[in-house]
């Protein structure tokens, strides 16, 4: 077979070609210029190469990975916890009685001052809380909006918020299922995975698997349904196995998912 | 993993679990033997969790995953000295494959030759087929992960393609 068209056929194999590259893969085969036979039977054995079998790990891998992980963590806290102890000892070494009397007298002090101050707090949590509301309304009326950009802005508003209601639930899942933008569904995504406990939205994330074209945004929903583990999303992507020509790197992707959800 | 890098270590758990049988079916396929494949594929989070600072999030997780893994897999081999052991395996999973062949359908036979023939690809051809077909990579990452172009990498996978397919066929006639 002809060396100029090796990059070619190696492209075709992986379904990395386009449908410009595919026509003239068939033009080339047409011409003879590329012998069929010889294409034919690497086709054939690019896909025999798929049954070949890998085993699945041992469930022991997982035990060793989780105590490896739980060291780590408890040496990144050591730090932490040496550095409490080296404080309070250099503490000790400076505090006399005087300057002992001293703090306690601030303390005291402080607490008055304190007491007198807890209500104004209800005032601050009234304000924080009205804030939050316009923010809300703020991110709902930005999604409506018609630039792309400012309705990026919206949808990274609510991740500011402390908590969200139904209604920017609602107006965030209709921005994933609506949106024009492939940025701005892959960045709702983003959005709604914080709010992953919440039963409207890990429904809305699942329903919406069936109702994306972009092959970024159900690679990003197939993350989602793992990060969330919303096992009925596994269901959703057999259907949109079943159902659509998807890209390779897709069905790829979207088979490891659902083996990692069932 | 930015948020692994961020001091989110719980996030390394989820990686795992999407991650380990992916990289232990490329390390299986590398070397073919599970015990080593598991001890790579802790090597592989290990190494993670060291270098995670050197995670940039420039390219896909997966190039990063990959090379961390193709370097675990250099290291164990450079290690315990046995890259220069030549694959010895081979004739004997024939043998056993042509003495039952009368029992097994076409298929399975194919199958056996086609897996002795991949195991017989020089080890860098053998570590393109296996990230391509059975990882799922494209050839521009793959191209990062061995540090070479993306042309270099298709006329490396056609020519491994072709070698494949006359190994098959040499084996077959043996």
């Amino acid at each position: 077979m002809n060396k100029k068209y090796e990059q070619l056929l190696a492209e075709y194999l992986s379904g990395e070609l386009d449908a410009e590259g595919k026509s003239k893969v068939e033009e080339l085969i047409a011409t003879g210029e590329i012998d069929f036979m010889e294409f034919r039977e690497l086709e054939t054995l690019y896909e025999e190469l798929g049954a070949i079998p890998a085993p699945k790990p041992a469930t022991k891998g997982h035990e060793r990975f989780y105590k490896m992980l739980e060291e780590a963590k408890q040496a990144k806290r050591k730090p932490w916890f040496q550095s409490i102890t080296e404080h309070i000892k250099s503490l000790r070494s400076v505090l006399t009685m005087p300057r002992l009397a001293y703090a306690v007298i601030l303390m005291v002090i402080g607490g008055f001052i304190g007491s007198q101050l807890t209500n104004d707090r209800t005032d601050i949590e009234q304000l924080s809380l009205e804030m939050q509301t316009m923010k809300e309304l703020m991110m709902v009326n930005m999604l409506e909006g018609s630039s792309a950009a400012d309705r990026l802005k919206a949808v990274n508003i609510s991740t500011e918020l402390p908590s969200v209601d139904t209604e920017a639930i609602h107006a965030l899942l209709f921005t994933l299922n609506n949106d024009p933008s492939v940025n701005v569904r892959v960045q709702a995504i983003e959005a709604l995975k914080r709010w992953g406990d919440n039963e409207r939205v890990r429904e809305g994330l699942v329903r919406a698997i069936t109702k994306q074209e972009s092959p970024i945004v159900i690679i990003e929903l197939a993350d989602a349904m793992i990060e969330l583990e919303l096992r009925n999303g596994a269901v959703e992507f057999e259907r949109l196995l079943q159902e659509r020509e998807l890209d390779y790197s897709v069905r790829q992707k979207l088979q490891s998912s659902i083996a990692v959800l069932m | 993993m930015m948020k692994v890098k961020k001091g989110d270590l719980d996030k390394l758990g989820l990686l795992f679990e999407r991650y380990n049988r992916p990289l232990f079916s490329f390390f299986y396929r590398m070397c073919k033997d599970c015990d080593t494949s598991e001890d790579l594929v802790q090597s592989v989070f290990e190494r993670m969790l060291k270098y995670r600072e050197s995670y940039t999030g420039s390219g896909t997780f997966t190039t990063w995953m990959f090379s961390i893994a193709r370097n675990a897999h250099i290291d164990h081999y450079r290690k315990v000295q046995r890259s220069a052991i030549p694959v010895e395996i081979d004739e004997e999973r024939l043998e056993v494959q042509e003495d039952d062949s009368a029992g097994i359908d076409h298929k399975e036979q194919k199958k056996g030759l086609l897996e002795v023939a991949l195991e017989r690809l020089d080890e860098e051809k053998r570590e393109i087929v296996i990230l391509s077909r059975y990882e799922g990579l494209k050839y521009k990452e793959i191209a990062d992960i061995l540090n070479t172009t993306e042309g270099a990498i298709k006329v490396k996978m056609f020519r491994a393609m072709k070698e494949l397919k006359d190994l098959v066929t040499t084996l077959s006639e043996e």
